[in-house]
């Protein structure tokens, strides 16, 4: 589904490099991307959807061939949605219309069909009944569920997701986290970066574990936390697992 | 007098859309990717905001019609209508150069976040800007824009200088023609204020009705 051979990209000032990067993610996996912050991880899902460029290798998505002049970028970001970091719907539009936009403008969907869709996503997020609000009107939470809704209005193949839930009060991570899994377990092909541990071990296949714009490790979920290879990767999960201080709390409970 | 207002009036709404178009271009070309055309579009907007808005009335009534060749100047000299033409020229290009720095804080107050997730759902780059960019910067740059074209408003009384026969200058004919110059300069004043007042009220009131979404703005640009 998604293939990166050898890519690379140079430091520019806006974004850190990337280095021999070679990953294979088949449809319907998920994956989980991690490891400090300045490690490359967003480059690393940006270039997919040639958000930032690479400047040696090659990326295939969905049979589409990244370095090909001729490849249709429209075509590629609509089967690529993507969730940011960043709390970003349009404020000027309300939840169903941020929604509409995307697939009336890029698809040639009726208003009529755009808006059930949009209903039917709402719903979906379990925001039905904020059809009417602004971004201003909802909470974090929920503005990031809308987000997903919007970037599934596009009916991708892909779902990317940077850190969704790293700008949100932590009472608000698990409402996102629901709707992912949820999505993760329809099928989706999903790219996550997160730090989200419990998240990775319930739904990821495979954890790659990047730093310094290479990835390090990559691995199946349980293994990589309870055994991870490589030193970096070590001393990453054990500084952000806490472990000891996870296990005196809630003694086994994931 | 009513010629007065009506003259005024006339360049005002013109020189509100001559200068709203100009100062877009400048600020397209300001933010552009070509380095001469952000160089051209700064020179631009250093020069006519550092020089003040008569002096390029004057410009353009007395000395513009001599940079052109011979015939087309002595043309534009003998037009009966020409002050009016140099006025909108003259207003144009100087309010031009602060309308096209407003644009532009408008569009960078706008987090690129938005427009990266415009380009992540497929929208083009019209698209991006009709859909998502424009309408938040027009809610952002409302208020400034607003007090411009009010000064723009009360800038064109500076046109009785080249013989422009506008509202301030017809008063200025009324007190020397007639020595009425109390009541002639009063309906000028109220009209001025009335005029200015208004402005200001349409565009609070504007402010208003967008109101949900700047401040659902400032809340995204928090993050």
């Amino acid at each position: 589904m998604i293939k990166f051979i050898n890519v690379n990209k140079k430091f520019s000032d806006a974004c850190i490099p990337l280095k021999n990067i070679n990953l294979e993610i088949s449809r319907g996996e998920v994956v989980v991307i991690c490891g400090p912050s300045g490690a490359g991880k967003s480059t690393l899902i940006r270039v997919i959807n040639k958000l930032e460029t690479i400047d040696s290798g090659e990326i295939i998505v969905d049979g589409m061939h990244l370095s090909d002049p001729k490849t249709n970028l429209t075509a590629l970001r609509a089967e690529t949605g993507m969730v940011f970091q960043q709390l970003n719907l349009y404020p000027h539009k309300t939840a169903l219309k941020n929604i509409m936009l995307a697939p009336m403008k890029v698809r040639k969907l009726p208003m009529k069909e755009a808006e059930e869709k949009a209903m039917k996503l709402l719903e979906k997020v379990g925001l039905a009944h904020k059809y009417n609000s602004y971004p201003s009107q909802l909470s974090g939470g929920e503005q990031q569920r809308v987000a997903i809704a919007r970037s599934l209005a596009m009916e991708p193949k892909i779902m990317l997701f940077d850190e969704p839930t790293s700008a949100l009060d932590p009472e608000l991570i698990n409402e996102v986290l629901d709707v992912m899994i949820s999505l993760a377990e329809e099928g989706m092909t999903m790219i996550v970066v997160t730090h989200e541990m419990a998240f990775a071990q319930r739904v990821a296949s495979r954890v790659v574990f990047m730093d310094f714009g290479e990835i390090l490790e990559i691995g199946k979920t349980p293994d990589i936390f309870v055994d991870p290879q490589h030193y970096r990767t070590k001393e990453f999960m054990s500084n952000i697992l806490h472990a000891p201080v996870f296990c005196y709390n809630e003694p086994q409970k994931k | 007098m009513v010629t007065g207002v009506k003259i005024t009036l006339l360049l005002l709404v013109v020189t509100s859309i001559t200068s709203l178009c100009l100062g877009t271009v400048i600020a397209i070309m300001r933010m552009s990717r070509i380095r001469t055309l952000r160089f051209f579009g700064k020179l631009y907007v250093e020069i006519f905001r550092n020089i003040p808005g008569l002096f390029w009335l004057l410009f353009f009534y007395f000395v513009f019609p001599e940079l052109l060749p011979y015939g087309l100047g002595n043309k534009l000299n003998a037009y009966e209508n020409y002050p009016i033409v140099a006025a909108i020229m003259g207003l144009t290009v100087d309010n031009a150069s602060y309308v096209s720095d407003i644009l532009r804080s408008g569009r960078l107050a706008i987090p690129d976040s938005q427009r990266e997730v415009a380009i992540s759902t497929g929208l083009n780059r019209v698209q991006q800007y009709l859909h998502v960019l424009l309408p938040q910067m027009f809610r952002a740059i409302l208020p400034p824009l607003g007090t411009r074209m009010v000064h723009n408003f009360k800038n064109t009384s500076l046109c009785m200088a080249i013989t422009v026969p506008e509202l301030t200058w017809a008063t200025q004919q009324i007190e020397s023609l007639t020595f009425r110059g109390l009541e002639a300069t009063t309906i000028a004043t109220v009209f001025y204020i009335a005029l200015s007042l208004f402005m200001v009220a349409v565009i609070i009131m504007l402010e208003k009705y967008y109101k949900i979404s700047i401040s659902s703005m400032t809340q995204a640009k928090g993050r």
